[in-house]
């Protein structure tokens, strides 16, 4: 069987570096990152966290071949930052975001589970409990 | 944060049960909330049987056809992070450390009697129950006894007789590891987006029914002009686990995942700038 091997999709191969970075020839303020066994996944949330970045003019990605795992990311800045630069902030941005959707996430959890606890095991007589859980903002 | 999600994400479960969850997030990008239902599907590692050593099988079924069935029955995954990929492991093959064992013997003896007794069902039917773990934090799935997964039907007289070995992976390799049997999406139930296109006969009021996420939003008002600018702020989430893990757990592991993934990346970016200076001398 020739059939590539499945986890090649996600396993970074030894000497194979996880981003290079091309400059640009042509275009001033621009590069062309080239991330390796990465998809869609963290493709587009950095387009997305780039292009709400004011000094970023351009920022683009493409997976070039369904059977490479890897992806480029073409990105163009005012001429007072630099790509990597820009690339950097939307990362420390993003990284900001979970973390903060993650707690909001854990914090609810709590509410969550108290709530579900409190239905499966009623305390005190009925007419409490019905008073206690109809009202409750779910 | 940008001017559109000032304030950064916020998170609001609507419900949680033993294999389900619903969950609304909102205030965050759409490439965000796209990403987490992604990892949740493919990146959230779990058990699966991987390798099937099958020592006696005089079943109606191949062998292959008995080890893809046993690839696909979940596997209690709660404690997966004690469990190493094989291929992290200093191990060849497998070993303790990045598996878990899990045999099966069936024999289903002749009864001269019970045989001319046609009133008798004399199927046996071997379950997922069958299968024997050495190890009690990875064993199948079984919330409801009543009903285990089904592997094959045996007659008196067959026997299966195998050994299996169960790995951490994740669904990117293969779908039996993804944790979740569905994650459901939703934005945007009005469709004042119009990311949607409904086909229609006339009108898609009519032929067309609202979510009932459509509660929590405001109707569109029919002369308000489109709004270009506009941007999704709401997405409802639900997700069914196959039971290996709870819910809130494959949400929390995915969201790791995503912080891991930007933090390695933000590391091999620092790591190429810092390179680049050093080799041009600054
Ligand atoms: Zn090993």
């Amino acid at each position: 069987m020739n059939a590539p091997d499945r986890f090649e999709l996600f396993v970074l191969p030894d000497g194979v570096k996880k981003l290079t970075i091309t400059p640009d020839t042509k275009i001033p303020n621009a590069a062309t990152f080239k991330i390796e066994k990465e998809d869609h996944t963290l493709a587009n949330m950095l387009r997305m966290q780039l292009l709400e970045d004011p000094k970023v003019l351009f920022a683009g990605y493409k997976m070039p071949h369904p059977l490479d795992h890897y992806f480029i990311l073409k990105v163009q800045t005012t001429p007072d930052t630099t790509p990597a630069h820009a690339l950097g902030n939307a990362i420390t941005e993003l990284i900001q975001t979970v973390g903060a959707m993650k707690n909001k996430f854990e914090m609810d959890l709590i509410r969550a589970r108290a709530f579900e606890e409190a239905k499966s095991n009623p305390v005190g007589d009925a007419d409490d409990l019905s008073s206690h859980n109809v009202d409750m903002d779910f | 944060m940008d001017m559109f999600n000032a304030g950064g994400p916020e998170v609001s479960i609507r419900s949680l049960k033993k294999d389900s969850m619903k969950f609304v997030l909102s205030n965050c990008d759409l490439s965000v909330a796209n990403a987490l239902r992604r990892v949740m599907i493919a990146e959230v590692p779990t058990m699966a049987i991987d390798m099937v050593e099958i020592e006696s099988n005089t079943t109606v079924l191949t062998d292959e056809f008995i080890a893809h069935r046993l690839g696909m029955i979940p596997l209690t995954s709660f404690d997966v992070d004690r469990i190493q990929y094989t291929r992290d492991c200093t191990c060849t093959l497998y070993c303790p450390n990045c598996s878990v064992e899990l045999t099966l013997h069936v024999k289903v003896n002749v009864d001269i009697d019970e045989m001319n007794d046609a009133t008798i069902d004399k199927t046996r039917h071997v379950t997922s129950i069958d299968l024997i773990s050495s190890d009690e934090s990875v064993k199948p799935v079984t919330d409801d006894k009543a009903h285990p997964i089904l592997i094959v039907k045996m007659r008196p007289g067959q026997e299966l007789k195998l050994k299996c070995i169960a790995k951490k992976g994740v669904a990117k390799e293969h779908a039996k590891w993804s944790p979740v049997y569905g994650v459901a999406f939703e934005y945007d139930p009005y469709n004042k987006l119009r990311h949607s296109h409904y086909w229609i006969e006339e009108s898609v009021e009519s032929e067309w029914f609202v979510s009932p996420n459509a509660q929590e939003e405001t109707p569109p008002d029919p002369n308000e002009p489109f709004d270009y600018n506009a941007k999704p702020e709401k997405y409802y989430m639900e997700l069914e686990t196959s039971g290996c893990m709870k819910p809130e757990d494959v949400v929390l592991r995915a969201m790791t995942i995503m912080q891991d993934k930007l933090g390695g990346l933000q590391i091999k970016l620092d790591d190429e700038v810092t390179g680049e200076a050093q080799r041009w001398g600054y």
